[in-house]
């Protein structure tokens, strides 16, 4: 033990604000989720994969007929890029479900809150830890593609910029649905492997069994339970593209709810947990 | 005033954890006593805006219980169950939660070496909290408390699960903490004796009421006009017999009170005679904390059935 106790006053070094507090979580956040060789991985090999494959699909469109290949419309393909799908629910499960999920099972939130902070300040920052992590998978490629076919001068810069806009917004949407939900799984278990599970149930155990089913019974309308599908048809109309089967408006209300829905019961959810935890 | 409260409640469910405690903690060591299930923990709880009240008001350190975050920019709170993220250093960890409360990225881990070294964490502080033994978290959770240096501790049962070595080292942090100018310290135990070693004030809670508040010594002098007896025999016959004489004496868990009237002496001891008893201590009333908590929840389950 040592001998004094140190003397420092907290008046003569005020306290910083929340902003600096809520950085202070979403950067350790991020400095522990990149530590993990798990979550690096799966962050370079999805942003990677999912880049590649989308400027290789920029080079074939070139093989389709004069017209049809390079417009805007062009975008609802690698925008519907299966990849995305994949590491999404990856880069959810190895990175985001242990984001709320370990601070139940360790009981850290109770240190957290006993901070000046609220429950809405601890959601925020850490939906603000994944939704960085997502958005390499659901708006980076995307991005990068129009801008290598605009340097390239495959597209003019006008359908480019329109393309890198319309990117932002869809894929700012994925990226907050998946944030959405899978902070919400996470805030369901003390066992991130449960949260993990959950993401990948939301979406292959609802995007596969929806697709046969609309298909075999011929009735569209169930595609509207995979959020895959939902965002297809919102990309499809975005870019212009053919549909997806289904109307993006309703598809749009769908993912928009879900998402709203989701942080909501999160954040009823966080501040119940400390009344349990006690 | 430390604290203030008025009609304090919270209500979980059919259960009242706090049951309209109005009380004024004045600063300095305050001990908070009650067996398990008192509303102990749900009082701090109150305090730090954790959780609402059901009903009722409380003011920590002048301030409304209401302004949550700004409450607990003041408080340093050590919870009673293992917190620690088991993934980070025990300085990572200190400084982590420094950055939290307000302090700049530099301020805070200069501060979490100097608290670390004052808990007496020093080469280990590298090391993951995960590999730390039961005595190094706990003095961790008492650093992460202390790093933004707050005007008000809340220690929720600090010597929980600690051995002899490392609860004598616990209460001497927190009895340097308590006795440094300007901190004020809330030590939340059923370990009485802890209690009594550092604080200068106490609230009794049980069953979510409080049972006494006050200065410890003048809860502990007990009533001038009342002396204590200590008997070895039947307590029981001996303050009955003493009553059948004229005199009030009541038999407690820890001995016998009686009050002050000219002949009393005598009586005892023709008393003891009697009754082939000895006593072994008569004088004022002086009691350990323990023997008045005792005491008080002795009176009130009397009084409830």
């Amino acid at each position: 033990m040592s001998i004094t106790l140190p003397t420092y006053s907290r008046l003569e070094i005020p306290l910083l604000g929340r902003r600096e507090r809520l950085w202070a979580i979403i950067a350790t956040g991020l400095r522990q989720g990149v530590r993990r060789p798990a979550a690096i991985a799966i962050t370079v090999l999805g942003a990677a994969f999912t880049t590649i494959t989308s400027i290789i699909l920029l080079f074939l469109s070139f093989l389709l007929p004069a017209g049809q290949g390079t417009g805007l419309s062009f975008f609802a393909v690698p925008a519907s890029n299966p990849f995305v799908l994949f590491f999404v629910s990856a880069m959810a499960a190895v990175i985001g479900s242990g984001l709320i999920a370990d601070d139940i099972q360790s009981m850290a939130f109770t240190l957290y809150l006993s901070r000046p902070i609220t429950q809405l300040d601890y959601l925020l920052a850490k939906a603000a830890i994944l939704a960085p992590l997502v958005a390499l998978v659901t708006i980076l490629p995307l991005l990068l593609t129009a801008l290598v076919a605009a340097f390239l001068g495959l597209l003019s810069w006008t359908i480019a910029l329109e393309a890198m806009g319309i990117s932002l917004v869809i894929g700012g949407l994925l990226t907050l649905f998946y944030t959405a939900v899978t902070l919400f799984l996470s805030s369901l278990t003390r066992r991130k492997g449960i949260a993990a599970a959950g993401v990948f149930a939301v979406n292959f155990g609802l995007t596969i069994p929806a697709g046969i089913l609309a298909e075999s019974i011929q009735n569209p309308s169930i595609l509207y339970l995979s959020p895959w599908n939902d965002y297809l048809a919102i990309a499809n109309a975005a870019f212009g593209a053919s549909g997806a089967g289904i109307d993006w408006p309703v598809a749009l209300a769908i993912l928009l709810g879900v998402t709203v829905l989701a942080a909501l019961v999160t954040y009823v959810r966080m501040k119940a947990v400390e009344v349990i935890t006690g | 005033m430390l604290v203030e409260t008025a009609g304090l409640t919270k209500v979980f469910g059919e259960v009242r954890a706090v049951d309209d405690l109005t009380v004024k903690i004045p600063d300095g060591a305050i001990g908070l006593v009650g067996p398990n299930g008192a509303g102990k923990t749900t009082f701090l709880r109150l305090l730090l805006s954790l959780v609402r009240p059901t009903a009722g008001t409380a003011k920590v350190l002048g301030r409304d219980i209401e302004d949550g975050v700004l409450v607990r920019e003041r408080i340093g709170y050590m919870p009673e169950h293992d917190c620690l993220i088991p993934d980070m250093t025990g300085v990572g960890l200190v400084s982590y939660m420094g950055r939290i409360s307000g302090l700049g990225r530099d301020t805070a881990m200069s501060r979490s070496h100097d608290v670390l070294q004052f808990v007496g964490v020093e080469e280990e502080r590298y090391r993951k909290v995960a590999e730390y033994s039961t005595g190094m978290k706990q003095k961790v959770k008492l650093a992460q408390a202390m790093v933004h240096d707050p005007e008000l501790y809340i220690f929720d049962e600090p010597t929980t699960g600690l051995d002899p070595r490392g609860r004598t080292e616990m209460l001497d942090l927190v009895r340097t903490i308590a006795k440094s100018p300007g901190r004020n310290v809330i030590l939340s135990s059923h370990l009485l004796p802890d209690v009594e070693t550092i604080c200068k004030y106490v609230v009794i809670l049980d069953g979510g009421h409080q049972i006494a508040a006050g200065e410890l010594s003048q809860l502990l002098a007990g009533a001038t006009d009342r002396l204590r007896i200590d008997v070895r025999g039947d307590r029981e016959g001996f303050a009955r017999m003493l009553n059948e004489g004229g005199f009030d004496a009541d038999a407690g868990p820890t001995g016998l009170h009686v009050a002050r009237k000219p002949g009393l002496e005598a009586a005892v001891f023709e008393t003891a005679k009697a009754l082939g008893a000895e006593v072994r201590y008569m004088g004022k009333e002086i009691r350990s904390l323990e023997e008045l908590f005792l005491e008080l929840v002795a009176r009130t389950e009397k009084r409830g059935a």
